[in-house]
């Protein structure tokens, strides 16, 4: 298990250097800079003069692998370097995102899971009935809604009408309430759609008609399928970790969340570099470690998985 | 516990953890106050009943309050915190507010600025040094204001400063003494620019969250009148839905940048909401490429773009433009002609072209096809497909390029028909700076070949011209020759749309320039 923990650090450091290598290529060919987008932020035209010694000052007219090379120096050594926006630490920046980001992805992702685990189990055990039925328009509407229509919604029915719930809220419980909401109802349908599917495959397999015909009580035979699916439940879980956590531009913008994503979109419009490369190297290492994680997680829900290294 | 269980309980303790590690508030993170918030808003610090607190929707927010940073003056403005030596008024003149009166002297190259008797909110009276250490500082730390590297800066006694240039600087109250990022600020008892500057503006600072919301209580020790407001606060919010429900729950009394759904639901309702909707100073232009097109073509499409439709398709949210300025201002006298379909066709057809069986027209077997750059902002999108569409209806084609970066692509290169663009055309009340960005020889619309000797001699006499009806009258005519070349067409200009709820006034919502906010003379009933 160590061996394949380290191997896969290797394999995290090497996709870490490709993805920033990459990303930094892309914003560097991309037209327009960070001088020009800063300078003439709110729509005041500036000399060419006046950006090109902006420019240098900002060391954007030294060549690509110089600019990059510096950055990744920089980044070993723990400094992110700054924003080219505001000169504010883009560590400070991506940390205090990311707590935001971090309460807004998991709190959604328990409310999804744990509204999803027991609809698909029932839903599972009562497949086409009137409850499978109306879970099933549940999950379609909630996947196929795009997410800033679910926003309105909400906000139109639970604040405006309702009084319910505030609508400029801070970053407290109640304000959390609203994003969280949002954010979780699509994933809570495709949770119900995907879980449905793992729990109906382990219902058709032998093991279950056979303890069924030999009597086993139902909730053994339930809490056989509840440990077998986990593996593929834990694969879903994981990757909606993972895309969480790049934040969610549109959630996060109409109930002024601050998290990564609403971040992450400024700096891509204001080409801030350093702020994109701290982003991007931050969600490669979360998509790679949750990966890393749910593999430990494997060995651990299935010890038969421990000889083969670790890997499902 | 059995396996299936430990992925619930590791999930579990998980989300537990980072709820309960991340959910806590720093005091900077207090909600603010509201004293008409409903009763499922969160808890704010209780206000005195017959307290007057504004609560407003603002559009962006910034890491730093220090004024002479970026463009974060902008908003210390708005938020009434800074103020600076002269003001833009609502009909473009300018006046003195920290600065008493001026006078020029030396051939026009010694600005003398003689100061009120101001004082920072702390009480400690605003001298000539301190004025003169601000623009100084504002040299140091913002790019745009480097020209000032070339002035000289003397006082004499506590109220007066003497402003030397080079050259005679016209502009020098536009450009830099009414620009909101020349505020005056007490450089010597600002311990943090970024969070808590000491200035002279109507209201303080009281707490400050970066990028997100500003609350502000009033001055106590404002040197200019009596602040009928106790405190305001500015929630950031981006989004235009959350803005218009905010507006409907109660949550906030007022904002600006109304898109046009919203207008059209609080026109709908006049009882409840105010509207108020002005002319502003953005301006939407397109520019037509002399090098490609010809004197007939260039015609033809400016006889054919109609701005009064355009305006009317973009609900409100723009007013049609003749030239760059508002019709008000003294430098915005300029004329064009009205749209007329079948003097364009008569251009084209005395160029060469004909219809063809597709109805487009077209000279030696060619097809008059134009291409229209545009990026997605500022409602450009849909200026591109107007202006397609009244273009086919007289038979012309046209296809639209959209980039994300006009100024690195269609503008840097030339390569357009039609170039659409987006700009602050009055900065603060003096023409100067728009003809010189839009129409000299050294700026970045020169490839489209407009710029000519000609013109370029009255930009250089506009330079220097010091007498402000002079300057008018050769900005209209500089505007004019770009109208009657044919070689730009203004389009609209943004109108501030703001919205309140009865009885809030003053929050600027009738100042076309978007760095004015609430002041002293702000009130809500």
């Amino acid at each position: 298990m160590a061996q394949y923990i380290g191997r896969r650090l290797i394999q995290l450091a090497g996709i870490m250097i490709a993805v920033s290598f990459l990303t930094f290529l892309l914003m560097y060919l991309s037209p327009g800079d960070a001088a020009e987008k800063k300078l003439g932020a709110q729509g005041i035209s500036v000399s060419e003069e006046i950006i090109e010694k902006t420019r240098e000052s900002m060391g954007l007219n030294r060549p690509f692998l110089v600019q990059y090379g510096d950055w990744a120096l920089h980044a070993l050594q723990g400094d992110l370097g700054e924003s080219y926006k505001d000169n504010f630490p883009v560590a400070e920046k991506l940390a205090k995102g990311l707590r935001y980001t971090a309460i807004l992805a998991l709190t959604s992702l328990a409310l999804a899971f744990f509204v999803a685990l027991p609809l698909s189990i029932l839903t599972a055990l009562k497949k086409d009935s009137l409850i499978d039925d109306v879970t099933r328009l549940f999950s379609f509407a909630g996947n196929s809604l795009p997410n800033f229509l679910i926003s309105v919604l909400l906000m139109y029915f639970l604040c405006v009408k309702a009084h319910l719930l505030p609508l400029v809220a801070n970053e407290s419980v109640k304000g959390l309430i609203m994003p969280c909401l949002a954010l979780s109802i699509p994933i809570c349908g495709r949770f119900i759609r995907q879980f449905r599917a793992e729990f109906l495959e382990q219902l058709a397999k032998p093991y279950v008609s056979g303890a069924m015909l030999r009597g086993v009580k139902r909730r053994y035979i339930l809490k056989n399928v509840l440990h077998n699916a986990s593996i593929s439940i834990m694969t879903i879980v994981g990757l909606s970790i993972g895309t969480l956590f790049g934040g969610s531009v549109v959630i996060e913008t109409v109930f002024r969340w601050p998290g990564l994503g609403k971040l992450a979109m400024d700096a891509i419009t204001n080409r801030d570099y350093p702020v994109i490369q701290g982003f991007v190297l931050f969600t490669s290492t979360v998509y790679v470690g949750i990966n890393l994680l749910i593999d430990i997680c494997y060995a651990w829900v299935d010890p038969r998985l421990r000889g083969k290294g670790g890997g499902a | 516990m059995k396996q299936g269980g430990k992925f619930l309980a590791l999930l579990l303790a998980l989300c537990m953890i980072l709820a309960l590690t991340a959910c806590g508030k720093t005091a900077q993170e207090q909600p603010a106050p509201s004293t008409n918030a409903p009763a499922g808003n969160d808890p704010a610090p209780a206000q005195p009943a017959n307290s007057k607190y504004l609560r407003m929707a603002v559009n962006f927010a910034y890491p730093s309050l220090d004024a002479h940073k970026d463009y974060y003056g902008w908003y210390t403005s708005i938020y009434g915190v800074t103020e600076t030596l002269f003001r833009v008024g609502n009909d473009l003149s300018i006046s003195p507010l920290l600065a008493k009166s001026y006078s020029v002297q030396d051939e026009d190259k010694t600005w003398v600025i003689e100061l009120a008797d101001a004082c920072f909110s702390n009480g400690t009276p605003v001298t000539a040094d301190m004025v003169k250490r601000n623009l100084e500082r504002l040299n140091e730390v913002n790019e745009r204001f480097s020209f000032i590297n070339d002035f000289t800066f003397e006082t004499d006694g506590d109220k007066t400063l003497f402003i030397k240039t080079p050259e005679i600087f016209p502009t020098m109250l536009s450009d830099l003494l009414a620009a909101p990022e020349a505020a005056i600020m007490d450089l010597d008892a600002t311990a943090d620019f970024d969070n808590a500057p000491i200035a002279t503006g109507p209201f303080v600072i009281k707490s400050f969250k970066p990028e997100g919301d500003v609350e502000v209580i009033r001055n106590d020790n404002y040197w200019n009148g009596a602040v009928k407001l106790d405190g305001a606060t500015f929630f950031y919010m981006p989004d235009a839905d959350s803005k218009l429900m905010a507006m409907q729950s109660d949550e906030i009394d007022c904002y600006t940048s109304v898109d046009a759904a919203a207008k059209e639901i609080f026109e709908a309702d006049p009882a409840t909401y105010h509207l108020t909707v002005i002319p502003a100073t953005r301006l939407q232009f397109y520019v037509l490429n002399m090098t490609r097109l010809s004197d007939n073509v260039r015609a033809a499409i400016n006889l054919t773009v109609d701005s009064d439709a355009i305006a009317a398709y973009l609900k409100g949210t723009t007013s049609a433009a003749v030239g760059p300025f508002g019709a008000s201002a003294p430098y915005g006298q300029v004329t064009k002609s009205s749209p007329d379909p079948d003097a364009a066709k008569a251009k084209l057809e005395a160029d060469g072209y004909t219809l063809n069986a597709d109805g487009y027209y077209e000279k030696d077997g060619k097809v008059l096809e134009l291409n229209i750059c545009y990026y997605q902002s500022r409602q450009l999108p849909d200026l591109a497909v107007l202006m397609q569409e009244q273009l086919k209806n007289i038979g012309v084609k046209a296809t639209l390029t959209v980039q994300e970066d006009p100024d690195a692509t269609y503008v840097a290169t030339g390569d357009y028909d039609i170039a659409l663009y987006c700009m602050i055309a009055d900065k603060a009340g003096d023409p100067y700076y728009c003809v010189k960005e839009l129409f000299s020889k050294e700026c970045k619309w020169a490839k489209a070949g407009f710029p000519t000797d000609e013109v370029e001699a009255l930009i250089n006499t506009l330079q220097y011209e010091t007498d402000a009806a002079q300057r008018a009258a050769l900005a209209n005519q500089i505007v004019q020759k770009t109208i009657d070349e044919n070689a730009f067409g203004y389009v609209g200009l943004f109108n501030k749309v703001s919205v309140a709820k009865p009885g809030v006034t003053g929050f600027s919502e009738n100042c076309p320039f978007d760095f004015y906010g609430i002041t002293a003379d702000t009130d809500i009933a």
